[in-house]
């Protein structure tokens, strides 16, 4: 009897503190698959995870950290099973290789109003598609969804200095592409 | 502060997650040097162009479906503190059929799959329209796997059982791909899953049966009965509320039809 109660109240709850993170799992997985179907499918499996576990999860912690944490993890798995290299992409996301100080200044010295301007809707979408996973992942969290510092670090299981230099990469990098963007968009209207 | 030390905060400083004596630090730095002032203020706008991005919410179809889910299992924690062994899904039939890829697997224990399957089932069969592909034509169905895995499903013909074919989908359980084919008799539906490459010495959980001259292992799971058996690197699984001998009618002919598919 009082198992039944406890555990009818535990799911309950999970509705309560889950469900106003459905949208930005949802969003997330998107960004990580680009598939509707898969990150339907992606979320309903985190989804059933978190219930399932639900009893692990400390009521005083930090819910989308959490839920955020098993979607990254289920999707990591699904890449791993798929055969692709992710460590070794997540290694080269902190390489100092991976984008130069260069390149950084190239970015900076754009002048930012027509920068700005000339970003169409879809472009973020798009130049984002290009990025490796670990700087998609850390724009999509830090950037898109807001998460403070701390919590991309848990999502990510990483330090906060990873997260802060990948940010910076990340945003980089972003900007280049969306610089480039922004330039094909003045070509095609110059030669109209 | 100078501007190579602020250049290392710098994106920390726009998100305000500085502490409090690096943060004056460098506000004190930006005050003074208008290089890095308008590098942050860049900085700033462009973080203002991606928290401006449209928030796009989960389809109202699939939000429903996850309410749903949540709800599900607390009503399935009701029934098994209460009666032991759900009767919830008397209606449903669930006939899993499972490749499974393990690449990391060391012969230990294989993951509860069949319980994943199961939770997956139970979800879908609450849906209207379970299937992402809907077709009762099985070289159809077939070939829509083909196209979106690359893998040779075999689509078994169980209608002679009154066992209609509804369509497909693509999914996951426990870290493994799953296609999964779906039937249905009368009210009764019918999902069939499948994973490609299973670690072969992983133990199968259940209590050992043979029929005709083949051996399967027999558990049951949340009201609902599952068969499954391992065919040289696949797995298969058959989970439903009917009784073990359509199970197993139902697993003869999914092996016959994989045996008819090698041949081809």
């Amino acid at each position: 009897m009082l198992r039944w109660i406890r555990d009818a109240g535990q799911v309950s709850e999970f509705e309560g503190v889950a469900l106003v993170h459905l949208d930005l799992l949802y969003r997330a997985a998107l960004r990580l698959t680009h598939n509707r179907a898969e990150a339907e499918d992606l979320v309903q499996e985190t989804w059933l995870r978190a219930l399932r576990h639900f009893d692990q999860f400390d009521p005083g912690s930090n819910c989308r950290a959490w839920l955020l944490t098993i979607l990254r993890n289920a999707f990591l798995n699904r890449l791993r099973r798929e055969g692709r290299e992710i460590l070794e992409s997540d290694m080269a996301a902190d390489g100092s290789g991976a984008v130069r100080l260069e390149e950084a200044s190239v970015a900076h010295s754009n002048p930012e109003e027509d920068f700005f301007q000339t970003v169409l809707h879809g472009d973020v979408d798009r130049a984002l598609r290009t990025l490796p996973l670990p700087f998609r992942l850390v724009v999509t969290l830090a950037d898109l969804e807001g998460l403070t510092y701390k919590e991309v670090a848990q999502v990510l299981d990483c330090p906060i200095g990873t997260v802060m230099s990948r940010l910076s990469r990340a945003r980089q990098l972003l900007r280049k592409e969306l610089v480039t963007l922004a330039r094909e968009h003045g070509y095609s209207e110059e030669s109209r | 502060m100078n501007c190579r030390e602020f250049d290392a905060r710098l994106h920390a400083f726009v998100d305000g997650e500085l502490d409090a004596g690096p943060m004056a630090d460098a506000e004190a730095h930006v005050s003074t040097c208008p290089d890095c002032h308008g590098r942050a203020d860049g900085q700033r706008r462009f973080r203002q162009l991606l928290r401006q991005q449209p928030k796009e919410a989960a389809p109202a179809e699939f939000r429903a479906r996850m309410v749903a889910l949540a709800r599900r299992e607390r009503t399935r924690k009701k029934v098994r503190v209460w009666l032991g062994t759900p009767a919830l899904a008397a209606a449903v039939l669930l006939l899993a059929f499972v490749l499974m890829a393990r690449s990391l697997s060391t012969g230990g224990h294989e993951p509860d799959l069949v319980g994943s399957l199961v939770d997956k089932h139970l979800a879908y069969a609450q849906l209207e329209g379970p299937a992402e592909f809907s077709s009762t034509e099985r070289p159809a169905v077939a070939a829509w796997f083909r196209q979106r895995t690359g893998l040779r499903v075999p689509v078994p013909d169980l209608s002679p059982a009154g066992i209609q074919l509804v369509g497909a989908r693509i999914a996951e359980a426990d870290q493994h791909k799953v296609a999964y084919l779906l039937y249905e008799k009368g009210h009764v539906l019918m999902s069939v899953f499948m994973v490609p490459e299973v670690d072969r010495r992983a133990p199968l959980a259940g209590r050992p049966m043979s029929f005709r001259g083949q051996e399967y292992v027999a558990e049951e799971r949340q009201g609902l009965r599952a068969v499954s058996w391992r065919d040289g690197q696949t797995l298969f699984s058959l989970v439903s509320t009917l009784d073990y001998n359509a199970l197993l009618e139902c697993a003869e002919q999914l092996r016959a039809e994989r045996a008819r598919e090698a041949r081809l």
